[in-house]
């Protein structure tokens, strides 16, 4: 089926935040941020910017009405610095005015005096001062210690993984309207409605039945608008709690850039043991998150850190320790792969170091340590493997020895230009590990007139899944595409929503949706079969008409509807789905916390120009499980997607704070993302034959954010490339491989 | 103290009739600034008033948009895209970055690709805009508008109005045979110019999309081309 969304996507119709008609006497908002990473806030200085044309009010944290906090894990985040500032672009002040340059202009007059205090930017230096948002998660199997005496092979190392700005195309933004008795409207660009629900209660002081959030859809989230769009929708919210009046702030690319956190970098140590044989014995590592200020989601990023911190391996011995650690960075925050992806860069860096000095192949110590059905992961769960099917059908379908043999022989021919080729399993856990949060509702109507409008609690940001869920509906009522309108995610119809994220949106709402349209088929059914005297089960719908058995009857869909109405029977149904099955215990830190696992391996391959720095990707080739995919356009596109971003945070996304703790990456001209021309030159994706059943929506394996973590080969493949041309030198393992990085590694101790 | 550059008539935005009307306007509302690029100084300041009430409509123009005059009164500073965003409620032609460095704003103006956040909106007085509003009908999409479709070349949509107006104006500057960076041949301007791989990479390199729907709008063009 076809993108739900594509005729207004192309035709510019699709309505986004910033395109929704603004209601007369709409007012803007526009935040006066902190220039100082870290210091008390002494005064500010509001005189000059109250003057200003237009201004209407502006906000301080004194004059909320609510609580000023909008942490969503710790209470630990304040809407507005109050007596401190925590990073560079913490809102301290709202201005609110007549017209958006208006309220730009006033925030410019505003002055703040700030005294600095210790800025530390640094995840090492906060972990050694002890600035920790919690205390530590640890993952413990077997027995590291013993096992190390038992090992052939041990190596140690360190290795960094820098952050990732999201760069949704569609930055920041609110609007936010009065309702009657005190209540606020909200249209809000993220991806958890309840978040935002919740965030504004607290800072408005207003019960969550007085807050609608509705939201059409986002132009890109990639977890940047999970926790983190609740700040703009309170900015707003306060605004017209205290004006009686709509407020609007759609943010700028650089404001956006300078307030919002991004994806955690991190720092960790690893010990890896191997026997004889290759074997993995025995890992140890230990995680550094850099947090940011404040705790936002870096917890549970954290958790999905430990949890993939082996990847597709299994290794029976593991301790990972893992510190979130306080700095004066903007709150990190989701970002797709939620941690896994920076577990599993550590784990790959650790068999390539053991690979180079022990003269191996890379991808011969992953074959021969990939999970095998029911071994156990570190955390409790046996696994229900793919790795070493997707890995040989990867391997019978491309030939990975082919590949690199082709790479050498160019290299043995080429000076200047060298290829590298490097194998990326993933295996990645589906389900928020925090278990409770594995529920969704949807709610259906079917209307007398025989169309369908279905409401759940997922965001639609390009991941295709209102497409999916529509899929659903239309299946099972067998009605075409026309029928069936998904409507936006809003906390009046569907309540208490767990965000669209952890790529279980389509999994969870998907089913919910099922069910819901499961339980009013079988009434229609059962009318059915009433007024056409056979058991219900005969009865089936094809195309809008009944049928019994096989043979077409008189009756219409609509007809069979007047009938159910005629007799009372309700044409909506609330259906709500809990995953069966999964549970966590974080007292052992043990249980069985995903619904099941995404498997894959790709293999990468470049060209580095080794006078320049410079390289491309040639091709990315994967075997992926799909499960049995309900959707190949959208789920293609998720797969090619996911690899670019991945690529671009191993390659050249470059987030770069200054020792002051302001970003200096802060613009589309400092900051580059893949473009066009970043894209590998051939991406070929194989799924999966397998049979197995799984939990996903009609077998469907979530693909949000698995394909991201093949982007992970791709550094690997370029350290690969570098080495044909520099046998001299051990590079560190430090992300991103940026062509600056890749230049100086090329001659770092060549002796010409 | 002159700007020899802009002095030079066949300069389209300052050509000799709409300069005298363009200098009207800027000194106007005392915008001179943002025409100093444009103006010798004196010029440029000659007729600022001191003072103006509400400069947001300072200034009527008339824009040829979708092939439908539409007459607004605006801000000399206002951008294009914002003139076409909040004044004219087309909405369609996205703000990204406010910077030129997205591509999600991008319009076409006389034929050719222009990014509507670096162009005022008063130099566009008189000429021939098109946004994606205006490619195709409801009934029926432009062809590059099917392809995209088709080749499912978007995810969230944010970026789509833009590439799609890129793409539209690449099919023109290959049907001049404008050359590229990647154009082998520079010496022969090839009129119909049949469009690489590489040669569409080059050229929808300006537009960024996150979702990373590249292979696919590639993919869309190339077949629109290949028609």
């Amino acid at each position: 089926m076809i993108n739900i969304d594509a005729k207004s996507h192309v035709r510019g119709e699709s309505v986004y935040l910033d395109d929704i008609p603004l209601l007369e006497g709409t007012l803007f908002a526009c935040v006066y941020d902190s220039q100082v990473a870290h210091g008390k806030l002494k005064s500010v200085d509001i005189s000059e910017a109250k003057q200003c044309a237009g201004v209407v009010k502006i906000i301080l944290a004194k004059d909320l009405k609510g609580e000023n906090q909008i942490g969503g894990i710790l209470p630990d985040e304040p809407l507005l610095a109050d007596e401190e500032v925590h990073f560079c672009g913490m809102p301290i002040a709202i201005v609110v005015a007549e017209t958006d340059e208006q309220a730009r202009h006033a925030v410019k007059k505003i002055k703040a005096e700030i005294e600095t205090l210790e800025i530390i930017t640094d995840e090492r230096i906060a972990f050694e001062k002890g600035s920790l948002i919690a205390p530590p998660k640890k993952f413990v199997m077997g027995d590291t210690e013993k096992a190390f005496k038992d090992c052939e092979h041990i190596f140690e190392g360190q290795t960094y993984s820098n952050g990732q700005e999201h760069l949704y195309i569609e930055t920041q933004g609110a609007y936010t309207i009065p309702s009657e008795q005190g209540g606020i409207k909200v249209y809000s660009s993220t991806q958890g409605p309840t978040a935002v629900q919740k965030a504004i209660s607290k800072v408005t002081g207003l019960p969550w039945h007085q807050i609608e959030v509705d939201v059409t859809r986002l132009g890109g989230g990639f977890g940047g608008k999970e926790d983190q769009a609740n700040a703009w929708a309170c900015i707003c919210a306060v605004a017209t709690q205290l004006t009686k009046k709509p407020v609007k702030y759609s943010l700028h690319r650089m404001e956006d850039m300078r307030m919002t956190g991004k994806r955690h970098p991190y720092s960790a140590d690893y010990k890896i043991g191997l026997d004889k044989d290759l074997k993995i014995i025995a890992y140890e590592a230990v995680f550094y998150q850099n947090a940011g200020a404040s705790c936002d989601l870096s917890l549970p990023v954290l958790e999905r850190t430990l949890f993939h911190c082996t990847n597709s391996y299994f290794i029976p011995n593991v301790m990972a320790t893992a510190y979130s650690c306080k700095t004066h960075l903007p709150p990190n925050t989701a970002f797709r792969g939620f941690g896994g992806p920076q577990g599993m860069f550590v784990i790959e860096s650790a068999i390539a170091h053991a690979a180079e000095k022990l003269g191996v192949d890379k991808a011969e110590i992953q074959q021969k340590n990939l999970l095998q059905n029911d071994d156990e992961f570190p955390y409790g769960q046996k696994v229900v493997s793919e790795a070493e099917q997707s890995w040989h059908q990867a391997d019978h379908k491309f030939d990975f020895n082919r590949l690199k043999s082709e790479a050498e022989e160019f290299n043995s021919s080429s000076k200047y230009f060298k290829k590298g080729v490097s194998l990326m399993p993933i295996c990645f856990g589906i389900s928020f590990t925090n278990t409770r949060m594995n529920q969704a509702r949807s709610l259906v109507h079917v209307y007398l007139d025989g169309s369908v409008a279905v409401s759940t609690g997922a965001v639609e940001m390009g991941q295709g899944v209102n497409t999916k869920i529509l899929q659903v509906a239309a299946d099972i009522f067998s009605l075409s595409q026309e029928r069936v309108k998904v409507h936006t995610t809003n906390t009046l119809r569907i309540a208490n929503t767990s965000p669209t994220a952890a790529s279980a949106g389509a999994d969870l709402n998907g089913h919910a949706t099922r069910i819901a349209c499961e339980k009013i088929l079988e009434r229609i059914k059962k009318v059915a079969s009433e007024v056409l005297e056979v058991n219900s089960e005969e009865i089936s719908l094809r195309d809008g008409m009944v049928f019994i058995g096989n043979s077409p009857t008189e009756m219409t869909w609509v007809k069979l509807l007047e009938k159910c109405y005629e007799k009372r029977i309700s044409l909506s149904e609330h259906g709500h789905y809990a995953p069966p099955g999964i549970n966590f215990d974080w007292s052992t830190a043990k249980g069985h916390p995903f619904a099941y696992h995404v498997f894959g391996t790709a293999i990468i391959g470049v060209t580095v120009d080794c006078l320049r720095g410079t390289y491309e990707i040639d091709y990315v080739k994967a075997c992926h499980d799909f499960g049995k995919t309900m959707n190949t356009a959208v789920d293609l596109g998720q797969i090619e997607g996911g690899i670019v971003q991945g690529i671009g945070w191993m390659t050249m996304e470059e987030v770069f704070y200054d020792g002051q703790g302001r970003l200096r990456s802060n613009a589309l001209s400092t900051y580059k993302i893949p473009d066009v021309y970043s894209v590998p030159k051939e991406i070929d994706i194989l799924p999966l034959e397998t049979s197995r059943e799984n939990l996903a929506i009609m077998n469907s394996k979530a693909v949000g954010e698995p394909p991201l973590m093949y982007g992970i080969g791709a550094y690997f493949a370029i350290r690969e490339a570098v080495k044909a041309f520099n046998q001299n030198n051990f590079l560190q393992f430090d992300a991103p491989f940026t062509a600056e990085k890749v230049l100086m590694n090329l001659y770092k101790n060549q002796s010409n | 103290m002159k700007n020899e550059y802009f002095e030079d008539d066949s300069v389209e935005v300052c050509s000799s009739e709409s300069r005298r009307d363009f200098l009207k306007k800027v000194s106007a509302i005392g915008a001179g600034a943002v025409a100093l690029e444009f103006l010798e100084f004196d010029e440029a300041f000659a007729e600022v008033p001191e003072y103006v009430s509400n400069p947001a409509d300072a200034v009527p123009i008339t824009l040829n948009i979708n092939g439908a005059e539409k007459s607004v009164q605006i801000d000399t500073r206002s951008s294009l895209l914002d003139t076409l965003r909040e004044r004219l409620d087309l909405t369609g032609s996205k703000k990204g970055c406010d910077h030129g460095q997205c591509g999600a704003c991008t319009v076409i103006i006389d034929g050719k690709r222009q990014l509507s956040c670096l162009t005022l909106a008063i130099m566009c007085d008189g000429k021939k805009i098109t946004t994606i509003e205006g490619l195709g009908t409801e009934e029926k999409l432009h062809p590059m508008q099917k392809a995209f479709v088709d080749h499912d070349g978007f995810q969230c949509g944010y970026c789509t109005p833009g590439q799609i107006c890129s793409a539209v104006a690449l099919l023109n500057e290959a049907k001049n045979g404008d050359a590229s960076r990647v154009t082998e041949n520079l010496s022969v301007k090839a009129a119909n110019l049949k469009l690489s791989d590489d040669e569409i990479r080059e050229r929808m390199s300006g537009n960024i999309c996150r979702c990373g729907a590249y292979p696919n709008i590639v993919a869309a063009i190339k077949e629109v081309q290949g028609k």
